[in-house]
């Protein structure tokens, strides 16, 4: 608590070293809500440029850009429904409709108060309670972190969408894809078609540019007209309520939002899963919670805090194992390990001991980006709204563009474009024909580490179900599931018994 | 949407049965004997999606009662238009990424993609994509330092 | 009038540019090589052991030979990808490769459609190696490989991580010839494994050399490599406990077929120069990365050398596809 404030001094005095935290999160920002560009490419080629700067500045700075990256992703999501980051997918699903009605300053705002709601949380999370959160971490094993995975496919009932059975093939399909590369334990090739490129798999972020951003881009361009349209009608005047959010809606979304930061922060400190799945989960947690969960997905300001305030609670618990255990959990944090040795700060538990204060410094400069974060998103949302005002024409070409140098940097070579557009394809037409790019996203995410953690459960439990007795954390989940599955096949079954009642509207029909 | 639900049903179903039968055996090995095969997700997988490719097809091949004729197809004549018209762009820009340079793509991506939306301005359809290509440059190349192509 | 001003200002932004680029051009046309930047592949994504050293190495080169190394990663196939895109670069020497050289002396043993071969690429030289071990809690009850063996016959269907076919040929060597029998868990990555031998998951694991990150958790009991580690001088290699099977990795420099030997020499020199370089010894120690240098000649008989022998263990082991 004292190196704290110590920390909190070094950082606060040293204005060189708050210029870049701010520096870096604004750039974060700006990259989150373009769409294509994301933090992990934003964080990547910064690294060299932190060279000449001081340790503390360097690392705050980097790890600026991932939280104003995280952050700005909302914005693209729920201006343009194309979200900068396939994390904040989510959003994009009631951000956008909202915007649409005329509330994209609502929605903008919410999106960035959980976004530093949740960010700020974790960093606390990760500030006081990393070393014995980390030990925890430790107890969950393959076993446990197939139980856990089961359990939120679950999820993708709920997430489906209005149809069930389109949803669980779009499920079926995600995973299907992400088995295309070498296979993990016996590094036999599947269906790579002889490509050394696709040995690794697909990568996420050119098939989610490719899928939500491109295929949304081109959606849009076939509807010029009338979206426009609907734009210029819309006066920005609007009734003033469109322009903030209420306290009753404050009163809604806080208890989404600590729910959000709550599984972001899990989400983060569980290895591999990243923050498109903790997005996700929140986004359904708060959807089967909610008493009125067939309303997402046309405007519920909820699922904008479900989502955002995750997915930034992702980045900073992500550093927990790294902090505590030097065990990278994510993308970043493997980046940003790099840069910690460049700057002399070994991560792992020597490095309480050994540099203190420089722990300290960085403690403080993360909580200042949170505030920072506030302030920058804050003062920039009159400007982003007005992008929504820019005819469509103009905005679609530039968002091309950057879509292809997004995913061109992920391999640095054509093929992640090519991946990029195949995909284009896939998400159109799923689009269009109403199967849910969320579900397909997360079997995409889910599957592998699904079938990595199962075969590692078959030899860690020598083959033996039996001895699943060791496991009560898996044992748990895996009742979780099965409760679950019988719950939603229940309720299905009786809304399929219900005698169908005439609907107003076409859109609110439950097929099955 | 119901017709196209049978359309993409049987499509689905015939894609996870080409899976199934062709693509999984042709493209992934059987694996050593005492090992998880390696086909055993993929296949399962494409079992799910035919089973429920052809239950789509089944629960869609007969009207309900209360559909008043939305057969409208999903897919409007512009949507299908804009696909073509991006995709021709693309394939374009992908010959002259390959033939001249990166930076030729690149312009004529916005370019391109300007005038298929129907900017008939000359100034923007030469100012933008210059201005976007220069503020990118200036962003990776001299703030960040790092060379992009 | 202000579009002829906004116009104007971008033309001449853009010649102000272009005017640098060709003075800049101009000013480093000498007569020797290099004479321009020089591209250095990595074949792993950024940020992990490989891309550091890469880097650090690429900042001291770069100033030994006066223009600027650009690192680029080409991630995929543990380096394949990268190695092949190297294959079809001119060999002038303003491509080369930084990676380790199990790309061609270990990678086309156990991955489909590698077929790399020592003769594929030119080298100058070698300048760290990794330290591949066996590695177990600190508190286990064994401390050598004979020990453990000693263990494993009292304890049969214990777990072993594995993050590669080549990781899964020790222990099933190993267990062949002594009659054990092990759980090989599969494990994606090194921090898979730290996850794993951290969390009591498995007894022994596989490691490409993190685990010198964590000297109060871990402890190595196997060096897989036919030469002591620096790091753990007491530990016997896999050779002196009676197995032939020790593989040595290092980080190498290729360069494409047909590049002449004296920009091979001029780029040894320069790497030999990192290698005692003190900002490259800080960065290599951060990551407990051994420093050992080897030049240009030395490295063509290590690639020849090890290719044959891993060729011969793998076949024994019957990995070769």
């Amino acid at each position: 608590m004292h190196y704290l404030l110590v920390g909190f001094e070094d950082v606060l005095l040293d204005p060189a070293t708050l210029f870049w935290v701010a520096f870096g999160v604004t750039l974060g920002y700006i990259l989150g809500a373009l769409p294509g560009l994301g933090k992990a490419t934003g964080v990547a080629v910064s690294i060299p440029l932190t060279f000449y700067l001081g340790p503390a500045a360097a690392l705050g700075m980097l790890i600026g850009i991932a939280k104003g990256s995280a952050a700005g992703s909302a914005v693209s999501a729920i201006l343009l429904n194309t979200p900068g980051e396939p994390s904040s997918a989510p959003t994009a699903l009631d951000g956008y409709p909202l915007a649409r009605q005329g509330k994209a300053q609502k929605a903008l705002k919410m999106g960035l108060f959980a976004s530093v709601i949740g960010d700020f949380a974790s960093t606390v999370i990760l500030i006081g309670l990393a070393a014995p959160l980390a030990q925890y971490a430790l107890l969950i094993g393959p076993v446990e972190l197939c139980a856990i995975l089961l359990f939120s496919l679950t999820f993708i009932g709920g997430l489906s969408g209005r149809s069930l059975i389109k949803g669980l093939i779009a499920g079926a399909l995600g995973v299907f894809f992400a088995t295309i590369g070498l296979e993990t334990e016996t590094f036999i090739p599947r269906m790579t078609f002889g490509l050394l490129e696709l040995d690794d798999g697909i990568a996420l972020v050119p098939m989610a540019i490719g899928m939500l951003a491109v295929a949304e881009m081109i959606v849009q361009a076939g509807n010029l007209r009338t979206l426009d349209g609907e734009m210029e009608k819309l006066t920005d005047g609007g009734a003033r309520e469109d322009h903030f959010v209420t306290a009753a809606e404050w009163r809604r979304c806080l208890p989404v939002i600590a729910r959000g930061t709550f599984i972001g922060s899990i989400v983060g400190i569980l290895p591999g899963l990243g923050a498109s799945v903790g997005s996700f989960l929140s986004y359904g947690a708060t959807q089967k919670a909610s008493k009125t969960p067939e309303k997402f997905g046309t405007g519920m300001i909820e699922g904008v805090a479900a989502a955002e305030s995750a997915d930034n609670a992702v980045v900073p618990s992500s550093l927990i194992p790294l902090f505590a255990l030097g065990i990278p959990g994510s993308v970043i944090a493997a980046i940003l390990i790099a840069a910690f040795i460049l700057h002399g700060l070994t991560p792992g538990p020597l490095m309480f001991q050994q540099q203190p204060r420089l722990v300290a410094d960085v403690y403080a400069a993360m909580l200042c980006a949170s505030a920072i974060l506030l302030v920058i998103g804050y003062s920039g949302q009159r400007l982003f709204a007005r992008i929504i005002k820019v005819p469509l024409r103009l905005i679609i070409p530039g968002v091309l563009l950057l879509c292809c140098v997004g995913a061109y940097m992920e391999t640095n070579s054509v093929f992640s474009i090519y991946v990029m557009l195949f995909f284009t394809l896939v998400g159109f037409f799923s689009r269009k024909l109403d199967f849910s790019f969320v579900t397909f996203l997360i079997g995409f995410v889910i599957g592998p580490n699904l079938e990595l953690t199962f075969r590692q459960s078959i030899q860690l439990l020598d083959h033996d179900a039996a001895n699943l007795i060791h496991h009560p954390i898996a044992l748990l989940f895996i009742g979780l599931t099965v409760a679950t599955v019988a719950w939603l096949a229940l309720g299905s079954y009786r809304a399929a018994r219900k005698p169908r009642r005439p609907r107003p509207r076409g859109k609110e029909t439950i097929e099955v | 949407m119901r017709r196209a639900n049978v359309v993409s049903g049987a499509l689905l179903g015939l894609f996870g049965l080409a899976m199934l039968f062709f693509v999984i055996p042709w493209q992934i090995e059987a694996g050593p004997a005492d090992m998880m095969s390696p086909r055993l997700v993929p296949t399962i997988m494409m079992v799910v999606v035919t089973a429920l490719a052809v239950l789509l097809v089944v629960t869609n091949l007969r009207p309900r009662s209360e559909e008043a004729g939305d057969e409208a197809p999903p897919i409007s004549p512009a949507e299908l238009a804009a696909l073509v018209k991006v995709g021709a762009i693309f394939a374009l820009c992908l010959v002259l990424y390959a033939w001249v340079s990166p930076l030729a793509a690149g312009l004529a991506l916005v370019a391109g993609t300007l005038l298929a939306l129907g900017e008939r301005r000359p100034l923007v359809i030469v100012l933008m994509p210059s201005a976007l290509l220069l503020a990118l440059w200036l962003l990776f190349y001299k703030v960040l330092g790092t060379a992009i192509v | 009038m202000e579009r002829m001003t906004r116009r104007g200002a971008l033309a001449a932004l853009a010649g102000l540019g272009l005017g640098t680029m060709v003075l800049a051009g101009s000013a480093a046309a000498s007569d020797a090589y290099p004479t321009g930047p020089i591209t250095m592949l990595v074949g792993y994504a950024a940020g992990g052991q490989t891309d550091l050293v890469a880097r650090a190495a690429a900042k001291v080169m770069g100033e030994q030979l006066g223009v600027p190394i650009n690192v680029v990663n080409k991630p995929g196939a543990g380096g394949a990808v990268a190695a092949r895109e190297l294959q079809q670069a001119k060999p002038d020497g303003y491509t080369l490769l930084f990676h380790s050289n199990t790309v061609v002396n270990s990678a086309p043993f156990i991955m489909e459609r590698v077929d790399f071969t020592p003769d594929d690429f030119e080298y100058a030289g070698m300048i760290t190696a990794y330290q591949v071990g066996l590695v177990t809690q600190k508190d286990a009850p064994f401390d050598t490989l004979p020990e453990f063996i000693a263990w494993a016959k009292q304890n049969p269907g214990f777990s072993y991580g594995a993050l590669s076919p080549e990781a899964r040929l020790y222990i099933e060597q190993i267990a062949r010839q002594e009659g054990l029998k092990a759980n090989i868990v599969p494990l994606k990555g090194g921090g898979d494994m730290i996850n794993a031998i951290l969390g009591r998951q498995v007894v022994l694991a596989f490691s490409g050399g993190i685990h010198n990150k964590y000297p109060d958790q871990m402890k190595m009991i196997s060096a897989l490599t036919t030469f002591r580690h620096p790091s753990d001088p007491d530990v016997k290699t896999i050779e002196e406990d009676g197995f032939a099977l020790g593989m040595d990795s290092r980080a190498t420099l290729f360069l494409p077929k047909g590049t002449p030997r004296p920009i091979l020499d001029r780029l040894a020199a320069a790497l030999q120069a990192a290698a005692t370089d003190p900002g490259f010894e800080k960065v290599a120690a951060a990551a407990s990365i051994p420093i050992m240098y080897l030049g240009v000649d030395a490295a063509y008989k290590e690639m020849a050398d090890t290719y044959a022998k891993n060729r011969g263990i793998m076949q024994s082991a019957g990995l070769i596809k």
